[in-house]
């Protein structure tokens, strides 16, 4: 069983936690189509979240995880509470419970990021097409979910490197 | 004694999570999804996201200055083989556009002679501004762009934007620092437009393709491949004439719009402060009529004071 002391220095860790979502969320609504060929854009906030609520779910409240789907949602454009909805009933319902549940393997990872995945955009699609009255476009949509699922192994990779190199076990620990 | 249960639960190695304020919160996610429509948004829904967008604009365009230095990276490379027949035909198109040039002076100072003999006073011709994209995201439910300059550049709802080949979309969420752009592709816009050979009229309806469809054509719509697409003007929203692309027919014989605001990403742009034509108004009384005919007082101020607002020319009735 860990320490309490170990647990008293969570500083480091916010800050990467609040500069990761920052970033995720400024990444996904950069002009990145000025890039000739660049019009895939991965779902930054989503991997962001899974991970921080994985790793520190103490730092990934549904509060959290409600604001940062607003957030998105508001930075691109989107009908309000679509992203929000998506993120709070996907990261609550396939989250790793418990402070240290997140395995130390990345293939279960990957397996619990893809039902994440498929249930968050699932939602988004039925809450946006709701919210235009009229069905969303499903390309742009499977293809943001596919550019997620290729991009999640090599951030989820460098995380838990991160974290087993670490010596409590937590990044920024 | 059974334990008193609660809506907070502590059991996961100290990880709070409230169930009441989970639900709290679909409820309320259900809540902006119902109530934040496109179609029906409040305004002050709208004015919310308008003071986000403000707020956001200037991170964005701070994280938009590396991605626009590495615009343009692709034709680059890819383009390098076609730069001598691109030199030569930009070279014949110089030459003719300074025939043009030359046309349009000629043309000015022709509706110069005109304005003077009919006394007419036009409004001054009204400065485009010029804006960045600061964001542009690709996704499914909105096709967007985000530039960062509002209201205080005096950028307003509705104003058409065009980029240096056509136009681009309106604009339909401005704050002050920052405006949104609502795409000629997206679900939501509809642009009454007409080939420019034959004046048929259309609806141009974006559907998050590429290509916009021409809808409300007519049964013998005088249409033919590659015509020149062009705003109509005919809702007094956008103003007649803007270059919107060329005319394509689908392989179900529709008909698509192959933008040319498509030839370049949509980068700089600019917003045209283009005042609305608004419809005439009704008719004013007989005896509103009759009781500025019979007010009293000789001097034309009285007068004018005595003509009902009513019967003032619309602004849009000057352009």
């Amino acid at each position: 069983m860990r320490k309490s002391s170990e647990r008293q220095t969570p500083y480091w860790a916010a800050a990467a936690c609040a500069l990761s979502v920052f970033l995720a969320l400024v990444v996904q609504a950069a002009p990145t189509q000025l890039v000739d060929g660049v019009n895939i854009m991965p779902t930054w906030p989503l991997i962001a979240i899974f991970l921080w609520a994985g790793l520190r779910p103490y730092f990934m409240p549904p509060i959290l995880v409600f604001s940062i789907g607003l957030f998105q949602d508001l930075l691109t454009g989107a009908p309000m509470g679509v992203w929000a909805l998506a993120y709070l009933v996907s990261i609550s319902a396939l989250r790793f419970r418990g402070e240290d549940g997140m395995p130390r393997d990345l293939p279960p990872i990957l397996a619990r990021f893809a039902g994440t995945l498929v249930l968050a955009h699932a939602i988004a699609y039925a809450a946006g097409s709701l919210a235009l009255g009229q069905l969303a476009d499903l390309r742009p949509l499977m293809i943001e979910a596919t550019a997620t699922m290729l991009m999640f192994p090599l951030i989820a990779h460098f995380a838990l490197r991160r974290r087993r190199s670490s010596r409590t076990g937590f990044i920024g620990g | 004694m059974a334990s008193r249960r609660s809506g907070r639960h502590e059991g996961e190695g100290g990880v709070r999570f409230s169930r009441t304020l989970f639900i709290a919160l679909l409820v309320l996610s259900g809540a902006l999804i119902a109530f934040d429509r496109p179609e029906t948004r409040s305004s002050g829904f709208a004015s919310f996201r308008a003071g986000f967008t403000d707020i956001a604009a200037p991170v964005l365009e701070l994280a938009a200055q590396p991605v626009r230095g590495l615009k343009g990276i692709g034709p680059y490379f890819r383009r390098q083989g076609a730069l001598a027949d691109e030199n030569a035909e930009l070279r014949q198109q110089l030459v003719e556009a300074r025939y043009w040039e030359d046309l349009a002076y000629r043309q000015r100072d022709r509706i110069e002679v005109y304005e003077a003999a009919l006394d007419i006073n036009t409004p001054a011709t009204q400065e485009r501004i010029g804006a960045w994209t600061v964001a542009d995201p690709e996704g499914p439910f909105v096709r967007a762009r985000l530039i960062g300059r509002g209201r205080d550049a005096g950028i307003d709802d509705g104003y058409p934007v065009i980029n240096l080949y056509g136009l681009v979309g309106r604009v339909f969420e401005s704050g002050r620092r920052s405006a949104r752009i609502l795409l000629l592709t997206d679900l939501n816009s509809r642009i009454p437009v007409m080939a420019d050979r034959s004046n048929a009229r259309a609806i141009l309806i974006g559907d998050n393709t590429a290509y916009p469809r021409l809808d409300y054509v007519g049964r013998d719509a005088d249409i033919q491949p590659g015509d020149r697409i062009v705003s109509s003007g005919d809702d007094g929203i956008l103003p007649r004439g803007l270059p919107v692309g060329e005319a394509v027919e689908a392989r179900d014989g529709s008909w698509r719009v192959r933008l040319y605001s498509d030839q370049a990403p949509v980068d700089f742009v600019w917003v045209w402060p283009y005042q609305r034509i608004e419809p005439p108004v009704d008719e004013p009384e007989a005896a509103e009529v009759e009781a500025a005919l019979d007010a009293p007082g000789p001097d034309a101020e009285g007068s004018a004071a005595a003509i009902p607002d009513s019967e003032a020319l619309p602004e849009g009735d000057e352009q």
